[in-house]
């Protein structure tokens, strides 16, 4: 499989605080990859070396089988966490000048992207005048105008509504099938869970998980419990852990449980609507293998 | 079109339209010429709007001629008090019995005015002496009125050269590093702004992932020095245009003038590079900085070095070869000023020119590299101050 991201042995510490330790993955070639983990976990601090910003204490990043140049950063797209424009330039303006730094200067795109993304009629409006909305699909404009190989996009959801959320979600389904490479980099551990192949998780600097979603969610076992009910739950022998959502719940077993035994108990206790033995969420995933470290 | 190209394009295109930029090209030689200009205009009011009608009391019987037009002899003081107030006359004065010995005139006008007095004083004089001096000849007449029309030599191994004199020369010097000085300020300030600006509103993270550090600091700063250039060409040609529609008040002034060719040369080599040092040290700063106010206080510490010798601007115009001219004009951040008004004073020694040019363009070489690693190492470090020793680390790593 062809790589187009190899990311080695990636350290870097700021003020003697280490903020990225030993890091390595790959990124195939068309992938969608996650990089998830909590806020300050480093996430944003190895976006940044693998674009270069930054340089990184030791490690090596390859980048479409290259070293990072000039040339490669025209072939990456980047929508920061981050963001901001000019504000008192136009839309047309923002997009012509953030275009052109990638060598990206067709007026004729630029317009055929701002109406697919339903800007067309704001194209002449400064920037100052714009919602946030609207201001986000800019950047994300931004980000793709040049057509890049590899798109990075970090905390895409943050900040948007129900509709841009779709819209965003859609759109990197699109750029998937279109046989783009995009890295994913989000705390909302459950937005990328549906979407992405593979995940590298991060906690406080280091790999705590790395691999295939279903891959992972198996490794750590069918000991999870989908529960709607009515009533109101209480200790069950045999479940370690109740994620309590009112009428709906998560239940973690403990190793050794049988879960019908379990439907045995919750039948008497409550009124069941649905029971559906499961694999745990990464979120689930993730805080156990926080809390086990 | 490479990519600072496009960064410089862009720099020169959204600072020209400013407001400050126009406020600073425009506004101040404005201001400049609109103080002149108002003075100007009370002198002219004063001395045209009213034909003098001035009346004389001689006590010592030597003032009788008065051919001199506008001049009324009174026998009698009253008399010409009654006319003074009636508006008759516009000023009397007495010649007292002891003038010969004292020189002393007393002179009476109806309004106080200092600009008038001037004046009279000036018609009083060539009316006494036009008496006094009635038995000589005209042209020595003309000359004990104006014994000296000065011309200034330095005669040196190179040969007989003619110098500028007067308050021209104090004048053009300062003029001339006071504009430079204001261009250098203006484009370096934008440069720290941008920086700061664009960090603030997040947007220098999308640039820097499509070019490097040192493409994004080149291209603002030449994008900027253009700006700087175009400034200082605008100024010329306000000037050479002011001179073209009013060539009868400016010739007078203009025929002292001459900024030498080499002068000229000097003075956009010393604007360039003192430009190149001062826009890196800004960017540094705006690196660093975490807030635009931050950003203007660590600039003002610069910025007070560069205007420094405009301060103590008379201490180098009249000993422009002590050791405090030599030493502001070797200094990097003030020898750009200070070697401008020391070469149109006086002749500077070519090693002396030398040694300040060299230091200026390597220690460019050094702000400019220093603040690219500046630069890349504090840029992304939002809300914190890198110390000190952590710039050191940065630097060495860089």
């Amino acid at each position: 499989m062809e790589r187009s991201v190899e990311v080695s042995h990636l350290s870097k510490s700021y003020n003697g605080q280490s903020v990225v330790k030993d890091i390595s993955f790959n990124i195939s070639k068309g992938e969608v990859f996650g990089l998830i983990g909590p806020n300050g976990a480093g996430k944003t601090t190895i976006i940044r070396m693998l674009l270069d910003i930054i340089r990184p204490d030791s490690g090596e990043i390859r980048i479409l089988n290259d070293m990072l140049s000039g040339e490669l950063k025209n072939k990456i797209g980047y929508l920061p966490e981050e963001r901001g424009l000019y504000k008192k330039l136009t839309v047309m303006e923002t997009l012509l000048y953030l275009g052109a730094l990638k060598n990206m200067k067709s007026k004729d795109r630029v317009s055929m992207f701002l109406d697919k993304m339903g800007m067309l009629p704001h194209k002449d409006k400064k920037i100052s005048e714009l919602s946030k909305g609207m201001q986000q699909k800019i950047q994300l404009i931004a980000a793709l105008i040049h057509d890049p190989e590899f798109i990075i996009l970090d905390e895409p959801y943050s900040g948007l509504d129900p509709v841009n959320m779709k819209l965003v979600k859609d759109l990197i389904i699109e750029l998937g099938h279109e046989g783009k490479t995009i890295l994913i980099s989000t705390h909302m551990m459950d937005q990328v869970e549906r979407m992405c192949d593979r995940i590298f998780m991060i906690h406080k600097g280091k790999g705590v998980l790395y691999g295939s979603v279903d891959e992972i969610r198996s490794r750590y076992g069918k000991n999870t419990v989908l529960l709607e009910f009515e009533g109101e739950l209480k200790n069950i022998p045999g479940v370690r852990k109740i994620n309590n959502s009112g009428n709906y719940a998560e239940l973690i077993l403990e190793q050794d449980a049988d879960p019908g035994d379990i439907l045995k108990i919750l039948a008497s206790m409550v009124r069941v609507n649905k029971f559906e033995i499961s694999m745990p969420s990464l979120n689930e995933i993730f805080i156990e293998v926080v809390e086990g470290t | 079109m490479s990519k600072w190209a496009t960064i410089a394009k862009h720099e020169y295109l959204t600072n020209i339209k400013r407001k400050e930029f126009l406020f600073v090209t425009f506004g101040i030689p404005l201001f400049m010429a609109a103080i002149m200009g108002i003075s100007f205009l009370f002198m002219g009011v004063a001395s045209h709007n009213e034909v003098s009608k001035i009346g004389y009391i001689d006590k010592t019987g030597l003032f009788e001629t008065t051919n001199i037009t506008n001049f009324t002899k009174y026998t009698d003081e009253g008399l010409a008090r009654k006319d003074l107030i009636a508006n008759n006359l516009t000023n009397y004065f007495v010649i007292p019995e002891n003038y010969t010995a004292t020189g002393r005139i007393l002179i009476y006008s109806s309004k106080k005015n200092f600009a008038d007095n001037i004046n009279i004083e000036e018609k009083i004089k060539n009316f006494l002496l036009a008496n006094l001096l009635k038995n000589e000849p005209p042209e020595i007449t003309r000359r004990i009125n104006q014994p000296i029309i000065s011309e200034y030599f330095t005669l040196n191994e190179n040969g007989l050269k003619n110098e500028d004199n007067g308050i021209t020369i104090l004048l053009v010097p300062i003029v001339f590093s006071l504009l430079f000085t204001l261009s250098i300020f203006t484009s370096s300030g934008f440069l720290l702004q941008g920086v700061v600006e664009e960090k603030e509103n997040r947007i220098i993270e999308i640039i820097l992932s499509s070019v490097s550090h040192k493409e994004l600091l080149q291209g603002k700063v030449i994008g900027l020095g253009a700006l700087g250039l175009t400034q200082i060409a605008i100024w010329l040609v306000v000037a050479a245009s002011l001179i073209l529609i009013n060539p009868a008040i400016l010739l007078a002034v203009l025929s002292q003038i001459h900024i030498s060719i080499p002068l000229l040369l000097y003075a956009m080599i010393y604007f360039v590079l003192g430009y190149l040092i001062f826009a890196s040290i800004m960017a540094g700063v705006g690196a660093v900085a975490t807030t635009s106010r931050e950003g203007q206080q660590i600039a003002g510490i610069f910025s007070l070095a560069g205007a420094f010798p405009l301060m103590f601007a008379q201490f180098i115009i009249f000993s422009p070869n002590e050791v405090f001219a030599k030493a502001l004009s070797i200094f990097p951040l003030t020898s750009p000023t200070a070697m401008i008004l020391r070469l149109s004073i006086t002749d500077v020694p070519l090693y002396e020119l030398m040694i300040s040019l060299i230091l200026l363009v390597v220690s460019a070489y050094f702000i400019m590299e220093l603040s690219v690693r500046i630069f890349r190492a504090s840029l992304l470090m939002y809300g914190k101050k890198p110390t000190i020793e952590e710039l050191i680390k940065y630097v060495r790593q860089g």
